[in-house]
C-alpha cells in the first residue's frame, strides 16, 4: 500500500516535471492527453460506476468552454470566475435534465443524452453572447507549461476522486446501480439522487477541462465545443483502459492518445480506421479493458481472449 | 400555398425516412442490437446504386434491387461472423461495437470511394407534375411510393411468411423459438441481412433525393433512431408514420424557425416522447 501510494506520487512529479525538460510540442501532446485522461476519469463517474453510458459529457464540456469563453471574451472576467461559470453552467444542465432523463435505462438513456448535445449546440449556434456560428476569441496567453501543469493538476483531483468514490459507500451504491438497480433500490440507495450526484461530478471535471481547453487553444465554435466524437472518444478511453476502475481510463487514454498522436501524424484517414478497428476488436476479445486484460493473461493466458465470446455468443 | 407545398415536401422526404427507420427498428426489436452503423449502411447502398448507375449505366430504380441483394449478403456476413460472437453481451458493447463499424466502414468507404458528393442523377431527375397547383417532383414521389411498398412488402413477409413467423417467434422469446426449431445463429444473419438490404434501399433514394457521401451516416443513424422511437418497435407502417411526423417537422421547423434548428427539435421531441410515455411502446426501457 506504502509501496504503491510512493510509486504514485513518483508518477506525478514526474509527470509534472515535463514541461522543464521536454521541448514544445511533448508538452502540448502532454496537454491533450492529459486533458483527455480527464474527461475518460470524469466519463467513467457514471459511465462506468453505474453502466449508464452517456453521450451528454460532451454538452458538459461544451457548457465548460463556453462558459469561460463567455466570461472571458464578452464579460472581460478573469480566467478562474470563468472556470466556475462553465462548472456551474455544466453542473446546473446535469442536475436540471439529469433528473427526467435519468429514469431511463439502457439505450434510452444513451440516446436522450444524445440528443442534448445535439440540442445545446444548434442553441448556442442561435446566442449573440456565445458568438453565434461564429464563436469567440478569448484573450492570447503564451503559457503552454502552465496549461500543463493546470491540467495534470486537474486530472490528479479527478482521479482522487474516483479513487474516494471506489472505496466509499457512494461508490458502492453506484455499483449495486450497475448490477441490479432495482435490487439496489429494494437495498436502500436512493438511486436517483445517487446517479444525479455522479452524473454532475462527472460534468463538473468535463466541464473544467473543457474551460482549461479553451483558454489553451483561445478559440471556441459550436461545432468545435460540442463534437460528439469527443464524447465518443471519452467512451473508447475509459473502456479501452477498464471502466469501473481508478487507473483504467488513464491506462486508455495514455495508450490511444500516444497511438492515434503517432498514425494521425502520418496517415489521417488510417488513424481513424485503425482507431474503429480497435473499437470492435476490444469489444470482441477484451470488452473489461487492458486492466482486467492484463490480470486475466496471467491467469489463463492466451485462453482468456476466447473467454467473452465463449460467454456472450449465440 | 406554400404551407401545402411545405408540408407535401415534408410526407415525401418523411416516407425515405420512414423506409431508412425500418431496418434499424427491425434489427433493434428482434436482435436487441441499436446498431449505430445503420448510416452507414444507408450510405454504402447509395454508393451502390451509384456506381450502377453512374458506371454500368443501370437505371437507378432498376439497380434498387441489386443493391438490396448486395447489402443482404453484407449484412449477413456481418451478423453470422462478428455481431453474433458477442450478441448476448450488455448493451454497452454491442452499442459500442457497432459504432466501431460505423467508424470503419465511413473511413473504408472514404479510402474507396473518395469524399466527394455524389448524387444519382438519372435524365427524368427534373421533372415535376402540377397537381391541384402544387408542384410534386416525380422522384421525390417515386421514392416515397418506392418506400411504402417496401414497408408493405415487409408487413407482408413478417405476417405471412414462415420466416416471417421464425423471426416474429425469436423476437418474442429466444428460448421458446429455439424449442420449436429455430436456428438463432441462422435467423439472426438473416434478419440483420434484410435490415441492411432495406438500408441499401433507402440509400440508393436517399442518393435519388439528396446527396451521398462517405459521413452521412451519422446523422442518419440518428433520425432513423429518433423515427424507431416515435414509430414503435411492432409495425412497419408505424415506422413509416414515425418518418412522415419527423420529415414534416423537420419541413415546418424549417420555414418557421431556422434550418439550424430541424435536428435540434426532432430531437427535444424525442425526449420528451422518452420521458412522457416509457411505459407503452418502450415497456423494457
Amino acid at each position: 500500500m506504502m509501496w504503491r501510494a510512493i510509486f504514485l506520487g513518483l508518477c506525478v512529479i514526474g509527470l509534472a516535471a515535463v514541461p522543464f525538460f521536454g521541448d514544445d510540442v511533448l508538452v502540448q501532446y502532454g496537454i491533450d492527453a492529459l486533458l483527455f485522461a480527464t474527461l475518460a476519469q470524469a466519463w467513467n463517474i457514471l459511465g462506468g460506476f453505474t453502466g449508464y453510458v452517456s453521450f451528454g459529457n460532451s454538452s458538459f464540456y461544451g457548457l465548460g468552454t463556453y462558459g469561460t469563453a463567455i466570461a472571458m471574451a464578452q464579460l472581460h472576467w478573469p480566467f478562474g470566475i470563468g472556470l466556475g461559470l462553465g462548472a456551474v453552467l455544466a453542473v446546473g444542465c446535469a442536475v436540471l435534465f439529469g433528473i427526467p432523463i435519468l429514469r431511463l435505462r439502457g439505450h434510452y438513456f444513451a440516446i436522450a443524452t444524445l440528443a442534448l448535445s445535439a440540442s445545446l449546440s444548434a442553441i448556442i449556434a442561435n446566442l449573440d453572447i456565445a458568438g453565434r456560428n461564429i464563436g469567440l476569441i478569448l484573450p492570447l496567453t503564451r503559457a503552454d507549461a502552465a496549461f500543463y501543469e493546470e491540467a495534470l493538476l486537474l486530472l490528479v483531483a479527478a482521479t482522487a476522486t474516483v479513487a474516494w468514490i471506489a472505496r466509499s459507500r457512494f461508490g458502492m451504491g453506484l455499483l449495486a446501480i450497475r448490477e441490479d438497480e432495482d435490487a439496489a433500490l429494494v437495498m436502500g440507495v436512493n438511486t436517483t439522487r445517487y446517479k444525479i450526484a455522479a452524473l454532475s461530478l462527472s460534468a463538473f471535471f468535463t466541464a473544467i477541462a473543457g474551460g482549461i481547453h479553451a483558454y489553451w487553444i483561445t478559440f471556441v465554435d459550436p461545432g468545435g465545443a460540442f463534437d460528439l466524437t469527443l464524447n465518443v472518444r471519452m467512451v473508447i478511453m475509459a473502456m479501452f483502459g477498464g471502466p469501473g476502475t481508478v487507473f483504467g481510463p488513464l491506462l486508455g487514454a495514455f495508450v490511444l492518445s500516444a497511438v492515434y498522436d503517432v498514425l494521425a501524424s502520418s496517415i489521417s484517414t488510417a488513424a481513424a480506421l485503425l482507431f474503429g478497428l480497435v473499437i470492435v476488436l476490444a469489444v470482441i476479445f477484451m470488452p473489461r479493458g487492458l486492466l482486467d486484460l492484463a490480470s486475466g493473461f496471467r491467469r489463463e493466458g492466451a485462453r482468456y481472449l476466447l473467454q467473452n465470446i465463449r460467454m456472450h455468443r449465440l | 400555398m406554400l404551407l401545402a407545398q411545405i408540408l407535401l415536401n415534408g410526407v415525401l422526404l418523411g416516407g425515405l425516412y420512414g423506409l431508412m427507420a425500418l431496418g434499424m427498428a427491425l434489427v433493434w426489436g428482434v436482435l436487441n442490437i441499436v446498431n449505430l452503423a445503420h448510416g452507414a449502411l444507408v450510405m454504402l447502398g447509395g454508393y451502390c446504386v451509384y456506381f450502377l448507375f453512374a458506371g454500368l449505366g443501370i437505371d437507378p430504380f432498376a439497380a434498387l434491387p441489386i443493391a438490396m441483394l448486395a447489402m443482404f449478403a453484407f449484412g449477413y456476413l456481418l451478423q453470422r461472423f462478428v455481431l453474433n460472437l458477442i450478441i448476448r453481451s450488455a448493451a454497452l458493447n454491442t452499442l459500442l461495437i457497432t459504432f466501431g463499424l460505423d467508424v470503419v466502414l465511413t473511413y473504408l468507404a472514404q479510402l474507396a470511394f473518395t469524399a466527394d458528393f455524389r448524387t444519382i442523377n438519372p435524365s427524368y431527375a427534373g421533372a415535376n407534375v402540377a397537381i391541384l397547383g402544387l408542384t410534386v417532383p416525380l422522384l421525390r414521389l417515386a421514392a416515397f411510393v418506392a418506400a411504402v411498398v417496401l414497408a408493405a412488402l415487409l408487413w407482408v413477409l413478417l405476417q405471412r411468411t414462415r420466416l416471417g413467423r421464425a423471426i416474429r417467434a425469436t423476437a418474442q422469446n429466444l428460448v421458446a423459438a429455439r424449442l420449436y426449431g429455430v436456428d438463432p445463429a441462422q435467423l439472426y444473419a438473416l434478419t440483420f441481412g434484410l435490415g441492411a438490404a432495406l438500408a441499401g434501399a433507402a440509400g440508393g433514394l436517399y442518393g435519388m433525393v439528396s446527396q451521398v457521401t462517405p459521413y452521412i451516416g451519422a446523422t442518419l443513424t440518428a433520425k432513423s433512431f429518433v423515427i424507431t422511437i416515435i414509430g414503435g418497435l411492432e409495425n412497419p407502417f408505424g415506422i413509416v408514420l414515425g418518418g412522415i411526423v419527423i420529415g414534416i417537422i423537420e419541413a415546418l421547423a424549417s420555414l418557421y424557425i431556422g434550418a439550424t434548428f430541424t435536428d435540434a427539435i426532432s430531437f427535444g421531441l424525442l425526449v420528451l416522447i422518452l420521458v412522457a410515455r416509457p411505459a407503452r411502446s418502450l415497456r423494457n426501457a
